[in-house]
């Protein structure tokens, strides 16, 4: 609100239609009824205008006030939807943790170094070819103790040999790998001395 | 390969909720140990353990399958080729003793009709903190006509007890034959012959 504006309520007049306030309305009534008021003696046709334009005034009136509570309805509004707006993108770039997914759907991160990543098919044939070289190693676990108890010749070095070929790196490894395993390497080591 | 160790090849499967101690019974029994990490099986593991029953050197080749329900469609794979299924609860966890049921649904949807089922009541050891008392557990068996015991793999109490008398009920059934191969059948769930295959080849 300008200051002069309240000097003089003829400025009123001058102001863009859609920036007037209920306060310019009453300057205009004002200066209109100031107006009237000179020409009032004039007669009853007069009078008569006089009534139909305080009725139009205050038409005028009814209309610039709702026109700006609309407006401040509406400005409301739109910043309630904005701030909404910015809590969603944020809560999207920060973390993943909140969002929602359909009920029988997973939302990956791609990021997680930890994420699944593998199906099921591919962990079936892993655990097979696990359990599988576990069953081998165990008949082989068994065929050395014969070997050893005497039961059978120890005559056939073959199964020695490939030991003995075995990197002792990759031995080293296996040994780590497998801790429960480790009195086999142990096993091996001293048949290796006999 | 050379020379048998055994006379027969028994095919064990323990199931149950995640948590309940399955592997740790395993462990107790194939190792006489006991570890208090919890670690989660993935999928399915396996141990052997050779005993002597009747005179009869019996292979025990023992499945050790994951709880948890997204190994689900791995684990069921074994049920078809096990002899024995060991349904394990947790005598702590209430939801693990109501989900027998489910459990055993499961046997009967995927296992052979003639496995020879057992039902433990794991971890009676932590008596202060058990919520299902055993007279519930005798009763959930003697419904479904199976046998049950209460077990500590921590406390090594009625494990090996456990296994013997589930071997003991399959040697019973099983026809006086000459034993199978040597090989350890590792194959795929599906492939791992259950008894009845191996008697009629």
């Amino acid at each position: 609100m300008e200051f002069g504006e309240e000097s003089s309520p003829a400025l009123a007049f001058d102001k863009d239609a859609f920036e007037l306030t209920v306060e310019d309305v009453y300057d205009i009534s004002y200066v209109i009824g100031r107006d009237l008021l000179k020409i009032s003696c004039k007669g009853e046709e007069v009078s008569d205008l006089q009534f139909r334009i305080v009725r139009v005034l205050e038409m005028f009136e009814t209309l610039v006030n709702k026109y700006n509570l609309s407006l401040e309805e509406l400005k409301m509004e739109r910043d309630n939807l904005k701030s909404e707006l910015d809590r969603i993108l944020q809560e999207r770039s920060s973390g993943q943790g909140t969002q929602t997914a359909g009920p029988n759907q997973l939302l990956v991160d791609l990021t997680d170094p930890n994420r699944p990543r593998f199906t099921m098919q591919e962990l079936k044939e892993v655990l097979q070819e696990r359990n599988q070289l576990k069953a081998q190693l165990m008949v082989a676990q068994e065929e050395l103790q014969l070997y050893r108890s005497g039961i059978l010749p120890q005559a056939e070095p073959a199964m020695v040999e490939v030991d003995l070929d075995t990197p002792a790196h990759s031995r080293a490894t296996i040994s780590e790998a497998a801790k429960e395993e480790k009195t086999t390497i142990g096993k091996l080591f001293s048949f290796r001395r006999k | 390969m050379a020379k048998k160790t055994y006379d027969l090849l028994f095919k064990l499967l323990l199931i149950g909720d995640s948590g309940v101690g399955k592997t740790c019974v395993l462990f107790r029994f194939s190792d006489d140990a006991f570890n208090t990490t919890f670690i989660s099986t993935i999928g399915i593991d396996f141990k052997i353990k050779t005993v002597e029953l009747q005179g009869k050197k019996i292979k025990l080749q023992i499945w050790d399958t994951a709880g948890q329900e997204r190994f689900h469609t791995i684990t069921t794979s074994y049920y078809r080729g096990a002899m024995g299924i060991m349904l394990v609860y947790d005598i702590t966890n209430a939801k693990s003793f109501e989900n027998i049921s489910k459990w055993l649904r499961n046997i009967d949807e995927h296992a052979n009709e003639d496995v020879e089922r057992m039902l433990l009541g794991n971890k009676c050891d932590m008596e202060d903190k058990r919520v299902v008392p055993k007279a519930k557990g005798e009763q959930i068996a003697k419904e479904h006509g199976i046998r049950f015991f209460e077990t500590s793999a921590k406390a090594n109490v009625s494990i090996e007890k456990a296994f013997l008398t589930l071997a003991e009920d399959i040697l019973r059934k099983t026809p006086v034959k000459e034993p199978n191969s040597e090989n350890v059948d590792i194959s795929s769930g599906g492939g791992v012959t259950g008894w009845k295959s191996k008697c009629c080849s």
